[in-house]
C-alpha cells in the first residue's frame, strides 16, 4: 500500500449522504505528516494522483461548503452521464439559485421569507420542502431557517456557476 | 539534434489573441494562455533562444493584461448584491436552469475500496505464489496378456472357512478378542468380512447383550 492507494480511498469514501472524501488535515494525519511544510506536501500528492486520475476520467475537487476534498468525474464524462438531478423541473433549479444566492449573500444561512422574497414565485415552501428531501437543504420551519447541505458543493461547480452569472451580468 | 523554433508560429498566435482582445471579440479571461508558455518551455534550445526571447516577451505581456483583467473581474465577483441584482431582473427559470447547465458534477465514490480491503489485496498479492504443478507420466504397469484383472489365488469361500478354522477353539469369547492378534488393518477388515458371512451363515453366533461370540 503507498499515499496514492491511501488518497484513493480517503478521496472516495462516501462519509454520509451529503459529505463525500476527506479534509486536507485528516489526509496529512492519515499519510501521517508531520513535516513543517505540510501544506506544500498535500498540494504536491494532490497535483501526483490527479495527474494518473486524468487519464481515467476523473478529476480532484474541493467542496467550499465544507472544506472536503473528493474525487469528481471530469466535466466530459459527466455530461455523458446526464447528471442533472433537475431535468425536465426547471422551477426547482430556480428555487435552488434563489436559496443559494440568498445564502451566499447572508455569510451561509438565510430566511424561508427571504428566499420567497426574492424568487417572488408561489410555492416556494413545497420547492424548499422537495429540495429538502433531495438533500439539497436544511430547512427549519419552527425557525424561519434555510441553509444549504455540501451536497450543493458536491454536485455543482459553485466557481464556474457564479463566473456564469458574473459574465452574465457583465454583459 | 533536431532544431525546432516556433517562435514564428507563436509570434502569430499571440497577435491574433492580441487583434482579438482589442476588438472587443473575446475576452482574455477566455483565453487559455499555458499552451504558450508550455510550447516554449518544451522547445527551447541554445539555438533559438534569441527567437524565444523576444516571444517569451510577448506571452509574459499578454498574461499580465490577463492578470489585470482578472483583478477588475473579482473585485466585481466580490460584490454580491450583483447576484441579487441579476434575480431582480426576474429571469425565467428556463433562463436558471440553463446557468445551471455544465456546471453539474458527479462524484466519484468506491464504498467497497476501504483499507480494511486494500490491506487485505496487497497482502495477497504480495503472498509468494507456489512453483506450478508439474505433470509427471506415470510408470506404465506389465499386464498379463490375458487378464485385464488378477484374481485373488485363493477362493472367497475357502479363505472365509480357514478364518473360521482359525477362531472356532476360541469361542465363545468377547467379540474384540477375534481381533486382538492382528495389526494390520486390511486384515482386521478381511476378517471381520468373514466374520459377517459367518454369522449371516449360522456357523457362528452373536449375543449383543454380552457382545459374546459362540458356536
Amino acid at each position: 500500500m503507498n499515499e496514492l492507494t491511501v488518497l484513493m480511498h480517503l478521496l472516495s469514501k462516501r462519509v454520509n449522504v451529503s459529505q463525500i472524501g476527506s479534509t486536507q488535515e485528516e489526509i496529512l494525519n492519515a499519510l501521517n505528516v508531520k513535516d513543517k511544510n505540510r501544506a506544500i506536501y498535500f498540494q504536491n500528492i494532490i497535483r501526483n494522483l490527479s495527474n494518473y486520475l486524468e487519464l481515467l476520467g476523473l478529476e480532484i475537487r474541493f467542496n467550499p461548503l465544507n472544506s472536503y476534498w473528493y474525487i469528481s468525474f471530469d466535466p466530459e464524462t459527466t455530461e455523458l452521464l446526464s447528471s442533472n438531478p433537475f431535468e425536465g423541473n426547471p422551477r426547482l433549479a430556480a428555487t435552488l439559485f434563489s436559496t443559494l444566492i440568498s445564502c451566499f449573500t447572508s455569510s451561509g444561512e438565510t430566511t424561508i421569507q427571504k428566499v420567497k422574497e426574492i424568487r417572488k414565485k408561489k410555492g416556494v415552501l413545497e420547492d424548499l420542502k422537495e429540495l429538502k428531501h433531495m438533500g439539497f437543504v436544511n430547512l427549519e420551519r419552527n425557525l424561519n431557517k434555510v441553509s444549504l447541505t455540501p451536497l450543493v458543493g458536491y454536485l455543482v461547480d459553485l466557481e464556474k456557476l457564479f463566473l456564469k452569472i458574473a459574465l452574465k451580468l457583465k454583459d | 539534434m533536431e532544431i525546432n523554433d516556433f517562435s514564428e508560429e507563436l509570434n502569430k498566435k499571440i497577435e491574433c489573441i492580441k487583434t482579438k482582445v482589442l476588438s472587443g471579440e473575446i475576452s482574455l479571461l477566455d483565453i487559455e494562455l499555458a499552451s504558450i508558455f508550455e510550447n516554449l518551455k518544451d522547445s527551447l534550445n541554445i539555438y533559438n533562444i534569441n527567437n524565444y526571447s523576444i516571444t517569451y516577451k510577448s506571452a509574459f505581456q499578454l498574461l499580465s493584461q490577463k492578470f489585470e483583467e482578472l483583478k477588475i473581474f473579482l473585485s466585481y465577483l466580490d460584490n454580491k448584491d450583483k447576484f441579487l441584482a441579476f434575480l431582480k431582473t426576474n429571469p425565467k427559470d428556463t433562463e436558471i436552469f440553463q446557468l445551471f447547465e455544465d456546471c453539474w458534477r458527479n462524484p466519484f465514490t468506491i464504498d467497497v475500496l476501504s483499507l480494511k480491503f486494500l490491506k487485505y489485496s496487497t497482502d495477497r498479492l504480495a503472498t509468494k505464489k507456489e512453483e506450478p504443478l508439474v505433470f509427471k507420466p506415470i510408470d506404465k504397469m506389465e499386464i498379463k496378456e490375458n487378464f485385464l484383472l488378477e484374481l485373488p489365488s485363493e477362493r472367497f469361500t475357502e479363505k472365509m472357512l480357514a478364518f473360521y478354522e482359525k477362531i472356532k477353539n476360541r469361542l465363545p469369547c468377547l467379540y474384540d478378542e477375534i481381533y486382538e492378534d492382528e495389526h494390520d488393518q486390511l486384515r482386521v477388515f478381511e476378517n471381520f468380512v468373514f466374520l459377517l458371512h459367518l454369522l449371516q451363515l449360522g456357523k457362528i453366533k452373536y449375543q449383543k447383550e454380552t457382545n459374546f461370540l459362540y458356536l
